[in-house]
């Protein structure tokens, strides 16, 4: 976490205070100095009240045992418990294959998308990017409720496979199928979200330059990966981190959805920590000790993506 | 040219394909709206004439609907304004005054980012509640202040107005310091009024994300009357008895403040959204 | 130079900040809780405003606000307002209230189900009042009383039986070529002995199964006087027969293909009502959800749950869900709440035979066996007097700990249950479990 992972932070420090009066330049740069903590001050005071504060707590929660009026110091306990509690397994699981199979896809499919509707001579571009933008509006029960609806076992869905003789798909009640029911809901909801990035990050690129390829010979497929991407770099290295950090924190959509179910098959960790503090008996201290194990984990993804997506971009 | 052709075919079959695919739900949600329970269940893919019908039972049921509304708009509207507010000051002060020190600290702000919610939810409500208990009503718990004040500082926000303040010139800025401006002078009427589709990008997402947020308002709000929409749509929804008519009428209501402003400030939302990734 | 000092200033101000602030909150929540130890003035307990949460508008919601009305006729200064919340959400805020000791915002009365109060009499001692001078133990089912009892106090208003029963399709039943009377004093076999038959001939399933639900595993070992933990409290998974063969039986009806798979409250009754089940093996209170099918009036009749033959002490008698009303302690309205309760639940006799017919409500409290209305045939049922018969089947009902924690287990046991369906054997994955089980309950301990 330096900064380097977006190019224009790496360079020109200080460029606005170029003053030939070296006097003047040292008033004048503790001035600034001093408006600059000003004008940062109270957002880091509300991070701090909002955010670490609480952190603070829940990571001396997290050695507590027991609950209400007899929680105490219980050292290591939470944190062994997590390695005998096959949930927390199901739970990360769960999380990962989301991540890994969900945010891929809706990536790759955002920019597919992209590509085709940044195209002048595309008849009905402004209907197909509307259509494929509107599922942002809604709001994350919204349409999850909207999802379980749909994909109940009679829902309207499992009705029209029946109307063209295919037997009903079980998509709450397998855990296979109901996985890929979160992973379609969370993939509808948020790919036209992406593609508007892309689009306007395609839409900053001088055609002279695609021109040119075709001129060398480059074909569609060539001119995506060797010149669209590259220059989308920055572009999607930030949807790829936003997309991960939104699916290791999803909770709306499978709480409204499965529920978690069947039998835990499609529960997440923030789902669980939940399930630990408001579902079953309250165990506080060994929701915090599970939350801090996702704070770690989600660092270390987040650097491995910056370290990986900002390699060559200094 | 007949590969071309069959190419452009495909890709017109599977630009709609996607787009029927997209707005399958949102049809799905309109023509509910204005059946019964049953006709819901029952998969009519018509529109029916019970609209009335729901909205009726949706405002007069005991879950307080209508004044969910209210709530949630009330929220929305004071944490939009509040965030955008502190937020651009902040990533204005970390992009304009920038020194390592400063740098640092923002690093540490970005780290909040990767902290889940869920793990802040507890030992906030215990914040919220020792405050409540101090005597300071109005803060406490149960109080529209303790939905607002978590959402109105991210880090996110912070990042998006200092990505976006590098675009600002900065030769405006040093000929404004010359003319003896002060600081936050410049910045009300220099950045502010060039900056209009950051903040218009900025506001959108605020407004969607505390107009839709579930978790946090689910632990501190307790009163009925002062829940928010998202809270009630999920009630319904996990009530013994779902009548998926009224439930639907309900999200498409809920739907209508984010829909109307996406499509009014679409512009300067995807202008506004480029400028924090440049 | 300079900014780097003030910045580590900053800095380490903001731990100091932190650290404090969160001893300090420790502190603040013990100093919290002290102060809501000490009584409330009396004027706060006689408060004339009264808020009661409950969860389900056709049947609890329902009662309260019948209740409510009652309660207005002699006591007309008092303001009730009875509020429908989702279960998940009532539990949820009484989790982080209780956790807290923070009442804001929460009512005086609040319905909880048997199974989880347990865990709030142990864990939040002094957060329910003392109700023993409302509660007549001589007049309420002893199984019921047993589960909210603590140091010989009661601190819950019994409210309803969640006696078990078969729910069944008469008119199915005998396509099969089976008796109304077949289906008396049923054990499992004979059950999927008919469910069998019922497939075979109608093509419908036997019974519905949510995979997130165990319901009927738990009412299979209560039967016999079991649970997933003993009387101790103590873990009882691994060694627990009655569980053994009751997950035997479970998967059995899976492999013998006469269940029908749905998740979720409302699709289970979907499938009820779209007759695609020929039984329900509930609670009684599932009743008002059958009836929903109007279509199916006189089709539906109601037996004694199936008890496990190869169970010693198993019986034709449990129990599935049921819940009570409690009085919350810290909120201001203490003494009009146990008043309102005494007046309503806790006696009249009325109130409760009325509720019988308008929610079908099968009471706790001894004296309603007299009533009028319980002792009236249900047309839908085909004429059968099904009041009186849950009325006797409660008396048999064996009293269980349900401990602490059932929920915790039962999520655990949903995967114990998966594993087992697709054929890990039994003893191994209950080990396993059991293993699970002990961790949840010393981290709750």
């Amino acid at each position: 976490m330096n900064g380097n992972q977006f190019p224009a932070d790496g360079q020109g420090k200080n460029q606005m205070w170029k003053t030939s009066d070296k006097v003047t330049h040292h008033t004048l740069e503790k001035k600034l100095n001093r408006w600059g903590w000003i004008f940062v001050s109270l957002s880091a005071v509300l991070i701090s009240v909002f955010v670490f504060i609480p952190m603070v707590g829940a990571l001396i929660m997290s050695f507590q045992t027991g609950k209400g009026v007899n929680a105490h110091f219980g050292g290591l306990t939470n944190y062994i418990r997590l390695f005998t509690d096959q949930t927390v397994g199901k739970a990360l699981g769960n999380t990962f294959i989301y991540l890994i199979i969900q945010v891929p896809i809706m990536i790759v499919l955002a920019l597919i998308i992209s590509v085709l509707l940044n195209d002048d001579k595309l008849k009905g571009r402004t209907f197909f990017r509307i259509a494929i933008f509107l599922p942002c509006i809604t709001s994350l029960v919204s349409y999850s409720l909207i999802m379980k609806n749909i994909f109940s076992n009679d829902g309207i869905f499992n009705q029209m496979l029946a109307h063209i003789g295919l037997s009903p798909i079980l998509w709450t009640t397998d855990p296979f199928w109901a996985k890929v029911l979160i992973i379609i809901s969370i993939t509808w909801r948020w790919t036209g979200y992406n593609m508007v990035f892309y689009l306007s990050g395609m839409q900053g690129i001088e055609p002279s330059i695609y021109e040119a390829a075709e001129i060398d010979g480059a074909n569609a497929v060539k001119k995506f990966t060797h010149m669209t991407i590259p220059l989308l770099k920055p572009i999607i290295l930030f949807t790829t981190i936003t997309s991960t950090i939104g699916t290791l924190q999803l909770f709306d959509e499978v709480q409204n959805i499965t529920q978690g179910g069947p039998a835990n098959g499609t529960v997440t960790i923030s789902q669980y920590i939940y399930n630990l503090c408001f579902k079953y008996t309250p165990n506080f201290g060994y929701a915090c000790a599970v939350a801090f194990i996702v704070v770690i984990l989600i660092v270390i993804l987040s650097m491995i993506q910056m370290k990986v997506g900002g390699k060559d971009n200094q | 040219m007949k590969r071309n052709k069959t190419l452009s075919v495909l890709k017109y079959i599977f630009l709609a394909v996607l787009s029927a695919v997209s707005i399958f739900p949102f049809f799905w949600m309109i023509i509910s709206a204005t059946n019964t329970a049953a006709e819901v269940n029952a998969g009519k893919l018509t529109f029916g004439a019970h609209l009335a019908e729901n909205l009726s039972s949706l405002f007069h049921s005991d879950l307080h609907f209508g004044a969910s509304v209210g709530n949630s708009m009330i929220i929305a509207l004071i944490t939009t304004v509040l965030a955008l507010l502190i937020s651009s000051v902040a990533g204005y002060g970390f992009e304009i005054f920038r020194s390592k020190a400063r740098d640092r600290v923002f690093n540490i702000l970005l780290l909040s980012m990767m902290i889940p919610f869920c793990a802040l939810m507890i030992p906030l409500y215990r914040m919220f509640g020792a405050a409540g208990k101090a005597g300071l009503t109005g803060i406490g718990l149960n109080t529209l202040f303790s939905v607002i004040m978590p959402s109105i500082c991210t880090a996110f926000l912070i990042f998006f107005f200092r990505q976006n303040a590098k675009s600002f010139p900065k030769d405006i800025l040093e000929a404004a310091r010359i003319d003896g401006l002060n600081e936050p002078r410049i910045f009300i009427h220099m950045y502010v009024p060039v900056m209009k589709s950051s903040y218009a990008a900025a506001a959108i997402v605020t407004f969607m994300s505390s107009w839709n947020n579930y978790l946090w308002p689910l632990v501190a709000l307790q009163d009925p009357q002062k829940r928010t929409v998202p809270l009630i749509l999920s009630a319904m929804g996990s009530s013994y008895t779902p009548d998926y008519g009224m439930i639907m009428a309900g999200i498409v209501i809920a739907t209508l403040p984010t829909g109307i402003l996406f499509f009014m400030m679409q512009k300067q939302f995807v202008a506004g959204m480029i400028g924090s990734v440049k | 130079m300079k900014g780097k000092r003030i910045a580590a200033v900053l800095l380490s101000a903001a731990m100091l900040v932190s650290m404090a602030a969160c001893s300090g909150g420790t502190a603040n929540t013990s100093s919290a809780a002290a102060n809501s130890q000490a009584a409330p003035s009396s004027a706060d307990n006689t408060a004339k405003k009264l808020t009661i949460w409950a969860w389900d508008d056709t049947f609890n919601v329902k009662a309260a606000n019948e209740a409510k009305e009652i309660y207005a006729k002699s006591n007309p200064d008092v303001t009730v307002n009875v509020v429908s919340m989702a279960q998940n959400d009532i539990v949820a805020k009484m989790n982080t209230a209780f956790e807290s000791g923070n009442m804001d915002g929460m009512p005086n009365i609040v319905l909880i189900e048997d199974y989880r109060i347990q865990n709030y009499l142990k864990s939040y001692p002094g957060v329910l009042s003392d109700l023993s001078d409302i509660t007549k133990t001589d007049k309420f089912m002893d199984y019921k009383l047993k589960i909210m009892t603590e140091n010989n106090k009661v601190y819950g208003v019994p409210f309803d039986s969640g006696v078990a029963c078969v729910f069944y399709r008469s008119d199915l039943i005998k396509q099969a070529g089976y008796k109304d009377s077949d289906m008396q004093s049923l054990t499992w076999d004979k059950f999927i002995e008919i469910g069998k038959a019922v497939k075979a001939k109608t093509g419908k399933a036997m019974i519905n199964v949510d995979p997130n639900d165990l319901g009927i595993i738990r009412m299979m070992i209560q039967s016999a006087g079991k649970w997933y933990v003993d009387a101790d409290g103590k873990a009882d998974i691994a060694n627990n027969a009655a569980l053994k063969e009751a997950l035997a039986i479970y998967k059995k009806m899976q492999t013998e293909g006469i269940t029908v798979t749905s998740s979720g409250w409302d699709a289970g009754v979907a499938a009820v009502n779209d007759s695609k089940a020929a039984t329900a093996v509930m609670g009684c209170w599932y009743a008002s959800s059958i009836k929903k099918a109007a279509d199916q009036s006189g089709k539906w009749a109601v037996a004694p749950f199936p008890k496990m033959s190869n169970v010693s002490g198993s019986v034709n008698s449990s129990n599935c869900g049921g819940a009570s009303w409690y009085v919350i302690d810290k909120v201001p309205g203490k003494d009009t709440a146990k008043d309102f309760l005494s007046k309503t639940f806790a006696s009249n006799t009325d109130l409760l035979d009325s509720l019988c017919k308008d929610i079908s409500l099968v009471s706790t409290y001894k004296d309603t066996a007299s009533g009028k209305n319980v002792n009236t045939p249900d047309a839908f049922f085909n004429n059968q007097p099904i009041y009186k018969d849950w009325n006797d089947w409660t008396k048999n009902i064996p009293a269980v700990n349900y401990g602490t924690s059932t929920y915790d287990i039962e999520s655990k046991m949903t995967e114990a249950v998966q594993s087992i369906v697709k054929g890990s054997s039994i003893d191994d994955t209950l080990k396993n479990t059991q293993t699970e089980v002990e961790g949840i309950l010393s981290a709750a301990g």
